[in-house]
């Protein structure tokens, strides 16, 4: 998930809690707030009747009776004061209930004790409840709309700054990663941002390409200066050996140890040549825009080969789809990689045996299978076959050891799985996966 | 024909020259500034031009030169094998490329396929015993008759023919035939094969006796 999103998610989700929590909690603190607000409501009632009774006198109230007692027009309130006798206590606030004119009503009543005439009164001060609670209602309601109203334009300013902030991060992964393919020749200019950490991000990515691509050019340059430097000496040598050879005056026993030199020379630039190509193609110096068709590719292959067919009187059979095209492949490569496995197949083939190439298409991949009914391979030796300079006992012939090293370099190179069945005496199948 | 040879190491220009003396004059220099000074009094047919000089970039004095002997063959000469370097080469003009180590009997090729091409020497027909070679339209006639060699066997006649006098070792041969892909072991022994069909094909139009073989080495044209 995108960091975007998730953060959107994040700020939404977190503010709808606290929006959920803030509705739940509100009708007990109105609730609270207006009990509150109506004892110390109470409170100061009763510091007005004291009052009134310290300046007045309490017969102000009493007029001669014994009680006294008085209710608002509607019952919301009340004031009653009765003897006391000898009860001593402290004020009460309490909720209780009076029957008043027949109808029961609930009361918040704060109680308290009073000395006047050398007598004990009990004073009463009450408020109805629902008196007490007829705003709570429109209190929330309007309490909610501006909640509400709050947490969308808090929503909205939040969207917008992340959107506004993450913004640099976009960039960077729009010009510096995405559809990026190495070596990273180009760097887009630095992303302009205040945010330090993004700021330290593009740096550090900008600061680590180039390193790869310094690293790349390194061992680019080093494989041409090792080329350089290996081929030169073997150039010399050979061209030597090449007008030694066509000196009149060579005897023949000079001639035929010129030769056995220019063997042994030769068998040294195929070495040194398999571990360039292998070193270039590591380092990937061979474009992949090729598209070619695996039928004329075998065709071309077996051009190059099919003379060594009639020295065993090997039987070579293709079944392959013609009009199959794969793609984003090095044609040079790929013929080399079919080369190197149908030469094996028919060097390690035996006196009247066959080779037969066929291919299977499914629908991510494309399979080409050559099989051999050659001598196969050990399974001790079956692992260890793609390795460089494992010399592997195959009869009488013995390879460089390096023809399925490259093999599988070029395979890996292109993402083709190369895998292999064998049995001793029996022959070997070679299968190359390629993905589509 | 004058061949300019532009190489900073020594005895494999000297190589070069004891191999190509025989059919050119060739005028050896180690550097750039050399080559340039050669390149300014004389007129050369080809120049043989090493990518790893040591006081200029191979590729800067192929444009120099192509300025001051514009008549002149190039061939590249370089152990450094880069494609790029390849392309480059070519797209300055360059007629030729010849990554190291290459066979002297291939860069003699190359010259002689150059010459056919740029200084239209191509003598139509080239006389070999009885027989003539096209080598434009890579037939051979016995008199007015055409006679059939498959690809593989016209190619190695030809390059005999352009090698003629020179003893070829089956190696060299396979070499040319099937370049980098060539098997020593497999290969050299089908040369003899390609060579029997050859005199098989052309003994029954007259004698092939031009066509020799050297005990332990291979094969000359002797003509």
């Amino acid at each position: 998930m995108k960091l975007f999103t998730k953060l959107t998610l994040f700020i939404t989700l977190s503010k709808m809690a606290v929006a959920l929590l803030f509705v739940l909690l509100l009708p007990v603190l109105v609730e609270d707030i207006a009990h509150q607000y109506n004892d110390y409501y109470l409170r100061e009632q009763k510091k007005k009747v004291l009052q009134v009774i310290q300046q007045n006198g309490i017969d102000a109230y009493l007029q001669g009776e014994e009680t006294y007692g008085s209710y608002t027009m509607l019952k919301e309130e009340y004031i009653s004061l009765e003897p006391a006798g000898n009860t001593i206590m402290a004020d009460t606030i309490a909720t209780v209930q009076r029957l008043v004119e027949g109808d029961t009503l609930t009361y918040r009543v704060l109680t308290h004790i009073l000395q006047a005439n050398h007598r004990a009164f009990l004073l009463e001060v009450g408020r109805k409840t629902t008196t007490i609670s007829q705003y709570n209602r429109p209190l929330q309601r309007m309490a909610l709309y501006v909640l509400g109203g709050l947490i969308i334009i808090t929503i909205l300013i939040d969207l917008v700054f992340t959107r506004l902030l993450l913004k640099p991060l976009g960039v960077i992964i729009q010009t510096r990663l995405l559809h990026r393919r190495f070596p990273f020749r180009e760097q887009a200019p630095p992303i302009r941002t205040s945010t330090a950490d993004f700021q330290y991000l593009d740096d550090s990515l900008v600061e680590l390409m180039n390193k790869i691509n310094d690293a790349f050019e390194k061992e680019r340059e080093f494989t041409s200066n090792a080329s350089h430097e290996l081929m030169t000496p073997i150039s010399i040598l050979q061209t030597k050996m090449e007008n030694l050879l066509d000196e009149r005056d060579t005897d023949e026993a000079l001639q035929h140890t010129v030769q056995g030199m220019m063997k042994t020379l030769k068998r040294l630039k195929k070495i040194v040549h398999s571990l360039l190509l292998i070193s270039r193609i590591e380092n990937d110096q061979f474009p992949k825009n090729d598209a070619l068709s695996p039928y004329l590719l075998v065709t071309e292959v077996m051009e190059e080969l099919s003379h060594r067919l009639e020295e065993k009187n090997l039987r070579f059979s293709m079944q392959l789809s013609p009009q199959t095209m794969l793609h984003r492949l090095n044609h040079d490569l790929i013929f080399q990689l079919v080369y190197n496995l149908l030469q094996n197949a028919v060097k390690y083939n035996r006196e009247n045996g066959s080779i037969t190439v066929t291919d299977e298409i499914h629908p991510d991949h494309y399979l080409l299978i050559i099989s051999d009914t050659g001598i196969g391979i050990s399974s001790r030796e079956v692992d260890t076959i793609f390795h460089r300079f494992r010399k592997i006992q195959r009869g009488t012939a013995e390879g460089y050891g390096l023809g399925l090293a490259i093999a599988h370099t070029i395979a890996q190179y292109h993402h083709i799985q190369i895998s292999v069945e064998t049995t001793m005496d029996q022959g070997s199948t070679f299968t190359l996966r390629f993905p589509l | 024909m004058k061949v300019l040879i532009i190489e900073d190491e020594r005895s494999m220009a000297t190589e070069m020259e004891a191999f190509l003396k025989k059919a050119y004059h060739c005028d050896l220099v180690a550097s750039a500034s050399q080559a340039v000074a050669r390149l300014e009094d004389n007129a050369y047919d080809f120049v043989l031009l090493d990518l790893g000089l040591p006081d200029m970039d191979g590729l800067q004095l192929l444009q120099q030169a192509r300025k001051l002997c514009p008549e002149a063959a190039y061939i590249i000469l370089t152990a450094r094998g880069q494609l790029e370097d390849r392309i480059k080469g070519l797209d300055l003009g360059a007629d030729d490329y010849l990554p190291k180590p290459f066979s002297l009997l291939e860069l003699q090729s190359r010259m002689q396929a150059i010459s056919r091409r740029k200084f239209g020497l191509q003598d139509v027909l080239i006389p070999l015993g009885d027989f003539s070679v096209d080598l434009q339209k890579r037939n051979v006639y016995f008199e007015q008759t055409e006679i059939t060699l498959s690809r593989k066997e016209f190619d190695l006649l030809s390059y005999m023919l352009l090698h003629k006098n020179r003893p070829l070792s089956r190696m060299q041969l396979s070499e040319h035939i099937w370049g980098d892909l060539a098997d020593d072991e497999y290969d050299s022994n089908y040369i003899d094969v390609h060579i029997k069909n050859i005199r098989r094909k052309l003994s029954t139009y007259a004698t092939v006796d031009w066509l020799q073989t050297i005990r332990h080495v291979g094969y000359k044209i002797k003509i």
